[in-house]
C-alpha cells in the first residue's frame, strides 16, 4: 500500500493552566489505516483527539490532516472527516432523521432523505429515523454517531473511544461496523481507546502514548508478534551476574541486565529460548523460572504502571 | 355740565341700592332657569401646568336641574365646577344668601359684585362671588372658592344666546397648586430631576372653553345621562 | 454556511419546549392584565390622575386600548428580558451541557458563524417575543378597548396624545424596546460563550439587569457619572416617544448606547467563544 499520510502529529503540547495534559505526542496515519491510538485513561488521547479536530488549541506542534494545515485550513480539512469525540450527543428533543439532517447540513453533505435513511441502515436503525433521540439507548446513540460521521462521505472517520459504556453485544458491533467502514468504503480510521485488545483486533497500525507522550509507534503486527521477546529468569543462588556473562558470550546483543543477585532480565528472539536453557543448565545454573514476558500487553501494562 | 354728571351718578348708584343682591341673582337664576336643556358642540384649549394636550372638540348635553354629560372622542379635560354645578347651586334659593359688594367696571360693562354664602355647613363650597350684568342679568364673572379645589374664576362671554344666559366663550382659571404627581409612577428617563409638583412653575392654569351651535330646549330624554 | 446553520437554530430552538415559555407566560400575563384592567382599571387611572380630578374632569375614553398598551408595555419591560435570557442564554451554554456542541464545532463551520447564526436565531426570536407583546398589548387592547387618546404620566407631568397621534410612536416605541431587548439578547450570548450550564447565563444576566437597574435608581452622585452608560437605564428609552415633544437627541443617544452595548456584547462572545478549549 502506498503511504500517503493522512494524519501527522508533530510535537504536539496543550496545557490547562499548570496541568501538561499533552507533552510531546507525535505519529502519522496513512491512507487506508485503520489506527488505534492507545493509552491509559489520562495519557492525553482524549486532549490530541480534540486537538486534531479543532476543539482544543494546541500550545505547540504541528497538525497536519491530508497534507493541510489545521489551522490554515480548518474548514475544508473538516469538511473530510467524521467524527465522534468523547460519546455521541444529539438534540434529545429531535427525532434521529432530524438530527442527522442538522449535521448533514454543517457538513455540506445533500440533506435528502434517502440517503439520510441509507445510512441510518448501514447502521443498523432503518425504522427509528422518527423516534426521538431522547429515548435511544446508549449503543443506538453510538451507532446514530457513527452513521452522523459518515453522512458527508468523508475519507477520515476519527472515533474516540467508540465502544465505552457498550454492552459486549454492543461492542461486537461496533467494532464490525469499524471494519465494515475500512472494507467496504475504504474509509481510514483513527480510534482511540486504553484497551489494547480492543485495538489489537480491528487496527493495522498504531500508536501508544502515556502521560502525553509518545511512547511507540508501528505497525499492530510488528508491535504484537515481535519476536524479540523480553525474558525473565531467576536463580535458586546468587549467579544472575556469573550468568550473564555466559549469555552475552552465547547471545551478544541480547541487552543482559541483572537485575538482583539472584534474576536477570534479556531480549532475546522466540526460536532461542530452548537453547538458552540448555545452555545455562549445562553450565550447572539452576534455574527456578524462566518467564517470557513477549506480549505487547505486558510491556503496554508495565509501561502504563510505571 | 358739572350737575348731569352728578345727578347722572347719583341716580344710577340710587338705583342699584334699590335692587336687593337677592333680586339680582334671582333675575339672574330665573333668566338660567329659561333653558330646560341644551346641547352645544365644544372646542377646548387647555393650558394647565404639568398637563400636556391637544385642542379637543366635544360636545355637551345639559339638562335641568343638573345632568350633564360631555361626550368627546378624545380625552377633554375640563374644570370639575363652574358648569353646571353653579347652576344647580343657585337654583335652589334656600341654601344660600347673598350680599352686595359693590360694583366694578368689566371692559365697558358695569358689574354688580355679589357674593353668596351657603348656608348649609357641609358644603363644599365657602364662597361664590358673582360679577353681574345687571342690565342684562348675565354672569360675566365668576369666582368659587370651595375646599377641596381652592379657587376657580371664570369670564363668560355672551353672543346669540345671551337671551338664555348661555355664553359663546368661558375662560377658567384654575389653581394648579394641589397638583401632585405619584412619584412611583412617574418612571420616565430623560427628564428626572425636574420639577416634581407644581410649586416651582405657575401656580395657574388656564382652560379655554368655546361653545357652538347651541340647540336649546330641544328636548333631550334623562337616557342621554345614562353612563355607560 | 452561515444560513445552512441559521437554519438549523431555527430548528433547533422550534423544538424545544422552553421556547414557548416565553410566548406562553406573555401570552398569559397581557391576558390577566386586560382582564384586570377591564374589571378595575378606572381605579388604576384615578391612581394616576387622584391630585388633578379635584380640580379637572377627564372626559372621553380615557381606558381605551392606546392606554392599556402603554401599561402592559410598561409592566413587562422589566420581565421580558427573563423570557429573553432563557432562550439566549441557552444558546451555546446549552448545547456545551448537551454535549452537542462537540459534534458541532467539529464540522467545517467556524466558530464565529456558530455565533453569528445563533445571534440571528437570537434576533429572530426576540423580534417574535415583541411583536407577539406587540400584537397582544396593541391589537387586542384596541379590540377589547377601543381606540382613544393616550394619557401618559411623565415625571413632569401628564401628557395627552391625541389618538392619531399614538400609532406612530408605538411603532417606534417597539423598535427601541427591541434595541433594548437586543442587548439583553447579546449579553445573555455573550455570557453563554463562557459557560457549559444553561442556568449559569441566564443567572448572570438577571443578576446584572438587577445590579445595573439599582445602581441606576439610587440617587447617590458617586453614581452619576457612570448612570448614562449603563445600557439598564435606556432600556426605558422607548417611553420617550410618548413625550411631547420628543425628544430626539436623547432617544438617539439611548440607540446608539444600545447599539455600542450589543457589538460589544456580540464582540465578547465571538472573541471568547473562538478561544475556548471545547472540554465537555
Amino acid at each position: 500500500m502506498e503511504h500517503h499520510p493522512i494524519i501527522e502529529v508533530k510535537g504536539l503540547q496543550k496545557y490547562f493552566g499548570a496541568f501538561e495534559a499533552v507533552k510531546d505526542v507525535n505519529f502519522t496515519v496513512n491512507k487506508g489505516d485503520v489506527f488505534g491510538f492507545l493509552g491509559p485513561n489520562g495519557a492525553g488521547k482524549s486532549t490530541t483527539m480534540r486537538c486534531m479536530l479543532s476543539l482544543i488549541k494546541p500550545n505547540a506542534g504541528q497538525i497536519r490532516l491530508f497534507g493541510k494545515d489545521l489551522q490554515t485550513e480548518r474548514n475544508t480539512i473538516l469538511a473530510r472527516v467524521g467524527s465522534i469525540v468523547e460519546k455521541p450527543d444529539f438534540y434529545k428533543y429531535l427525532s434521529a432523521q432530524k438530527n442527522l439532517e442538522i449535521f448533514a447540513r454543517i457538513s455540506g453533505a445533500s440533506v435528502d432523505k434517502r440517503s439520510i435513511l441509507a445510512t441510518l441502515d448501514f447502521v443498523g436503525l432503518a425504522g427509528r429515523e422518527k423516534d426521538k433521540v431522547g429515548g435511544f439507548s446508549h449503543g443506538m446513540r453510538q451507532r446514530l454517531g457513527i452513521a452522523q460521521t459518515l453522512l458527508h462521505q468523508p475519507d477520515l472517520i476519527v472515533l474516540d473511544e467508540p465502544t465505552t459504556g457498550l454492552d459486549p453485544q454492543g461492542i461486537i458491533e461496533v467494532r464490525d461496523l469499524i471494519l465494515r467502514l475500512k472494507n467496504e468504503q475504504l474509509k481510514t480510521v483513527i480510534l482511540s481507546s486504553h484497551q489494547l485488545a480492543e485495538i489489537e483486533l480491528v487496527a493495522n497500525r498504531m500508536v501508544i502514548i502515556n502521560r502525553g507522550q509518545t511512547v511507540i509507534e508501528g505497525t499492530v503486527a510488528d508491535l504484537m508478534n515481535a519476536q524479540q521477546t523480553l525474558l525473565n529468569i531467576e536463580f535458586s543462588q546468587e549467579s544472575s551476574a556469573a550468568a550473564a556473562q555466559v549469555i552475552a558470550q552465547r547471545f551478544p546483543g541480547s541487552e543482559v541486565q541483572v537485575v538482583s543477585p539472584k534474576t536477570l532480565q534479556l531480549q532475546l528472539e522466540k526460536q532461542h529460548i530452548a537453547s538458552l536453557n540448555s545452555h545455562l543448565v549445562n553450565a550447572g545454573f539452576e534455574i527456578v523460572a524462566l518467564e517470557p514476558k513477549r506480549k505487547l500487553e505486558d510491556f503496554f501494562i508495565q509501561m502504563t504502571q510505571s | 355740565m358739572k350737575i348731569t354728571l352728578l345727578f347722572a351718578f347719583v341716580f344710577s348708584f340710587f338705583t342699584f341700592l334699590a335692587q336687593d343682591a337677592n333680586q339680582i341673582v334671582k333675575a339672574v337664576r330665573l333668566k338660567l332657569e329659561l333653558v330646560n336643556d341644551y346641547t352645544v358642540d365644544i372646542h377646548v384649549k387647555a393650558q394647565v401646568p404639568m398637563i400636556k394636550i391637544d385642542e379637543v372638540d366635544a360636545k355637551i348635553y345639559y339638562k335641568q336641574p343638573n345632568l350633564m354629560k360631555v361626550e368627546s372622542k378624545g380625552i377633554a379635560i375640563l374644570p370639575k365646577q363652574g358648569m353646571g354645578e353653579l347652576n344647580a347651586f343657585l337654583t335652589n334659593e334656600k341654601a344660600y344668601t347673598c350680599a352686595l359688594n359693590g360694583t366694578k367696571m368689566i371692559g365697558d360693562v358695569k358689574t354688580a359684585v355679589v357674593s353668596v354664602l351657603p348656608l348649609t355647613e357641609n358644603s363644599d363650597v365657602i364662597l361664590v362671588k358673582l360679577w353681574i350684568d345687571t342690565q342684562r342679568d348675565l354672569i360675566l364673572k365668576s369666582q368659587i372658592t370651595s375646599k377641596s379645589n381652592g379657587t376657580l374664576d371664570v369670564d363668560y362671554f355672551y353672543g346669540d344666546q345671551a337671551k338664555y344666559g348661555l355664553p359663546y366663550k368661558m375662560v377658567f382659571t384654575i389653581d394648579v397648586k394641589k397638583f401632585k404627581l405619584p412619584k412611583s409612577v412617574a418612571a420616565d428617563l430623560h427628564q428626572n430631576k425636574k420639577k416634581n409638583n407644581a410649586k416651582d412653575g405657575p401656580q395657574t392654569g388656564t382652560i379655554v372653553m368655546q361653545m357652538r351651535n347651541y340647540k336649546v330646549n330641544q328636548g333631550i330624554p334623562n337616557s342621554k345621562f345614562k353612563s355607560n | 454556511m452561515l444560513w445552512k446553520n441559521t437554519y438549523n437554530e431555527f430548528i433547533k430552538i422550534l423544538a424545544k419546549p422552553r421556547s414557548y415559555i416565553g410566548l406562553a407566560a406573555l401570552t398569559l400575563l397581557i391576558v390577566i392584565i386586560l382582564f384586570a384592567m377591564k374589571a378595575d382599571g378606572k381605579m388604576y387611572i384615578s391612581f394616576v390622575t387622584a391630585s388633578f380630578e379635584q380640580t379637572l374632569s377627564f372626559n372621553g375614553n380615557v381606558l381605551n386600548g392606546n392606554l392599556i398598551a402603554f401599561i402592559i408595555l410598561q409592566m413587562l419591560i422589566v420581565h421580558i428580558p427573563l423570557l429573553v435570557a432563557l432562550v439566549t442564554g441557552d444558546l451555546l451554554s446549552g448545547e456545551a451541557a448537551m454535549g452537542t456542541l462537540r459534534m458541532l464545532l467539529t464540522k467545517p463551520i467556524s466558530r464565529t458563524q456558530v455565533v453569528l447564526s445563533k445571534l440571528i436565531a437570537a434576533a429572530v426570536y426576540t423580534l417574535i417575543l415583541v411583536l407577539w407583546m406587540g400584537f397582544l398589548a396593541l391589537l387586542v387592547g384596541r379590540w377589547v378597548f377601543g381606540t382613544g387618546d393616550l394619557i401618559v404620566l411623565n415625571s413632569d407631568g401628564l401628557v395627552i396624545l391625541n389618538y392619531t397621534d399614538v400609532l406612530w410612536r408605538y411603532g417606534l416605541a417597539f423598535l427601541v424596546a427591541y434595541l433594548a431587548l437586543m442587548t439583553i439578547s447579546t449579553l445573555s450570548l455573550a455570557f453563554s460563550a463562557f459557560a457549559d450550564n444553561s442556568i449559569g447565563p441566564i443567572v448572570s444576566t438577571m443578576a446584572v439587569i438587577i445590579l445595573f437597574t439599582i445602581i441606576g435608581s439610587l440617587d447617590v452622585s458617586v453614581f452619576d457619572t457612570i448612570k448614562p452608560w449603563l445600557f439598564t437605564t435606556h432600556m426605558a428609552s422607548w417611553r420617550s416617544f410618548f413625550n411631547d415633544p420628543v425628544p430626539w437627541s436623547a432617544i438617539y443617544k439611548s440607540i446608539w448606547i444600545l447599539l455600542a452595548h450589543i457589538i460589544l456584547f456580540v464582540s465578547v462572545a465571538i472573541f471568547k467563544f473562538q478561544r475556548k478549549d471545547i472540554t465537555s
